[in-house]
């Protein structure tokens, strides 16, 4: 392999594995707070929409950064208020909007646009190179010559990883997902902790999603998350709940997949679809690998009674 | 252990007297209280509903109607609709029984598609001479082993690595789709279709028809078997028994010195055979073939299934009758009226949430 083409994988590696990173924060800062983040894959999904449809209107693609921002957060709301309020079951509650994230992104495309499968076109963000530092061997390409949401998701890491382990919010944020009563004894409210935390992953979610639709294909078409927001909460798991561990994760389901495209065009005697499987077989392989040593946060899926 | 929450709404009794046990077993599900409030989430989705098809532009009134006739307004359309309903209520038996010892197995989708390749294998392969009978119950008995089997990989993963159960069902739905494709694509593709598909069964390897003239198959009298066994298995023996003390608290179970890992097994070994039963049933009652992608969706659906019914297996009779009618209707609506079909996603979704809401205040109710 000559280095342009190292070159190039990396840099896809890297673009793949950025949409994936924005789930796995916002569903890594939900799971902290204690509640299961199965559902950012709808929030992702109607990110993806909720971005197209506002950058399609306004022709800006900040404007659809923003309303996929509050997309995420529509559908998190959902979670919140079942979860929270309600004491719905947190994982088939989380299912339950996936469900609904389809149906309903599906339902207003073709409401809103008539016909039966309507197109959407947007231009995608293009690369921002970043002067000088573009211009390094293979680090320049991989790194620095890369779309704004690329920079965005990496950077994001850092302020995620500081505001849990370094900040009080933080910390009550993780007494309310590993032990809500201790934490409602010294004064918070679990369930307003546990809300704020369900909205701020569905905005990262829908962020997420707005990398697909605005980034990486410059349309919305149905179930187009197709199952991220899953890979993601795996890279979360095989991260176990750490954020420089998710983005490891998330950078090795990245890597994979952009083998996967890739693999194809090297005339190597894998089929499509078995490739494919690699990224779902290696997330379950790693987490079996892993096992119980899993640092779950003690009092995820439970809800929170005030007695 | 992982507590997924408030799934199970009724602790199991301690000393269950068989007639107690039973009288819980009609309450439980079939209660007024529960009845009313599933139905209460299934009226509320439909409202809501009802508002999206106005945003449309379209009348709710005629797209319901258009709905209903779609269900029922012919015998083609009632066949139809109780083919679509067969797979639900058979994969939500499996469900419902996994939750109610709070494994929440949501990998229905990869049992069925692994069962849809296993009996399409035994019908594509088995000599021509084989009478249709024995092939059938070879190909059905093959769908159950291999849906079966992948379950316990999920379960084997869970108990041995104590790796949360919703992910590994839910990775090794992937897994199983693809797999689909994969054997089309080498072993069993048909050669120069467009679609990825494999060659049709021959005619002994098609399930019988239960009403002449139309394509009703008897796979519906699977599921209404199903239905009636999964209740005796939970309701009436020491296994059922065990599953709700599992279900109702780990530690409890584990003092009374039941086998948590082993009572896990083996209700995710049944689920998976219902599971690949109905994608055996799937491919040589409706298709009569395999085809790419049968079984995407039907995982979350058999989901949906087992808790609008209450986690009752009986209950998932009419549940995945509501759901597979309710299908069936909206794809109508969507020929006749317009309205997309997509919205059956969104009344599934909604009736989700609310009956889950509603079965989680019911849990907080009691304890006070």
């Amino acid at each position: 392999m000559d280095l342009a083409t190292l070159a190039e994988l990396l840099s896809a590696t890297l673009r793949i594995s950025t949409p994936l990173l924005f789930a796995a924060m916002g569903g890594l800062i939900s799971e902290r707070a204690g509640t299961f983040a199965v559902g950012i894959e709808g929030m992702m999904l109607a990110g993806a929409f909720g971005g197209a449809l506002a950058a399609l209107l306004t022709g800006s693609s900040a404007a659809g950064l923003v309303a996929s921002l509050f997309a995420g957060m529509a559908l998190a709301l959902v979670v919140a208020l079942a979860t929270t309020r309600f004491r719905a079951d947190q994982m088939v509650t989380g299912l339950a909007v996936n469900i609904l994230a389809l149906g309903l992104t599906s339902f207003l495309l073709r409401g809103l646009f008539g016909g039966r499968t309507p197109v959407i076109r947007l231009p995608t963000l293009p690369a921002w190179p970043v002067p000088l530092l573009g211009d390094i061997p293979l680090l320049g390409p991989v790194l620095f010559r890369q779309p704004p949401l690329v920079y965005l998701g990496f950077l994001l890491v850092v302020p995620v990883a500081l505001y849990l382990a370094k900040t009080k919010s933080g910390l009550m944020l993780r007494a309310v997902g590993e032990n809500p009563e201790a934490a409602f004894a010294v004064g918070t409210d679990p369930q307003r902790v546990r809300t704020l935390a369900i909205l701020a992953g569905g905005a990262f979610a829908g962020l997420g999603g707005a990398v697909l639709s605005l980034q990486e294909v410059g349309t919305f078409t149905d179930g187009m998350t197709n199952g991220r927001g899953f890979i993601a909460l795996a890279a979360i798991i095989v991260g176990r709940w750490n954020p420089f561990g998710a983005m490891a994760g998330c950078l090795l389901f990245g890597a994979v997949a952009a083998l996967e495209s890739r693999i194809q065009g090297w005339g190597l005697p894998v089929s499509s679809y078995v490739v494919q499987m690699v990224p779902y077989l290696v997330a379950l392989g790693l987490l079996a690998g892993i096992g119980r040593s899993s640092k779950m946060p003690g009092a995820i899926g439970a809800p929170f009674l005030r007695h | 252990m992982l507590d997924p929450g408030p799934l199970v709404p009724r602790p199991a009794p301690a000393a269950p007297t068989p007639r107690a046990d039973r009288l819980r077993g009609l309450l439980a599900g079939g209660g007024a209280q529960t009845f009313g409030l599933t139905l209460g989430a299934i009226v509320l989705a439909l409202v809501i509903t009802a508002g999206l098809i106005l945003l449309a532009g379209k009348n709710p009134v005629t797209a319901y109607g258009a709905l209903l006739r779609g269900a029922f307004g012919s015998l083609d359309r009632l066949a139809f609709a109780l083919n679509k309903s067969t797979p639900y209520i058979i994969t939500g038996v499996g469900v419902a029984l996994c939750f109610r010892a709070k494994v929440i197995n949501i990998g229905g989708e990869g049992q069925i598609a692994l069962g849809g390749i296993a009996a399409s294998f035994v019908v594509l392969m088995a000599p021509a001479s084989l009478p249709a009978p024995l092939l059938l119950s070879l190909a059905m008995l093959a769908g159950a082993a291999a849906g079966a089997l992948w379950a316990l990989l999920a379960a084997f993963v869970f108990i041995k690595r104590n790796v949360h159960e919703v992910l590994c069902t839910l990775l090794l739905n992937f897994v199983g789709v693809l797999l689909v494709s994969e054997v089309l694509h080498a072993p069993l593709g048909e050669e120069g279709a467009g679609f990825p598909q494999s060659p049709l069964f021959p005619r002994a390897g098609w399930l019988p028809g239960l009403i002449a003239g139309t394509d009703l198959h008897i796979g519906i009298l699977f599921a209404v078997a199903a239905a009636v066994l999964g209740h005796v298995l939970l309701w009436r023996t020491t296994f059922g028994f065990r599953l709700r003390i599992l279900g109702a608290s780990r530690p409890a179970a584990a003092y009374v010195g039941l086998s948590a890992a082993r009572s896990t097994a083996l209700v995710m070994a049944i689920a998976g055979a219902l599971a690949g039963l109905a994608g055996g049933i799937e491919v040589s009652g409706v298709h009569n073939r395999l085809i790419e992608g049968f079984s995407h969706g039907f995982g979350f659906n058999a989901v949906a299934v087992a808790l609008i019914a209450g986690l009752n297996p009986l209950a998932v009779l009419p549940a995945g009758l509501f759901l597979g009618f309710l299908e069936a209707g909206t794809l109508a609506m969507q020929r006749e009226v317009g309205v997309p079909s997509s919205l059956v996603y969104v009344i599934e979704g909604l009736m989700m949430v609310f009956v889950l809401c509603a079965v989680g205040m019911g849990a907080h109710n009691r304890k006070v």
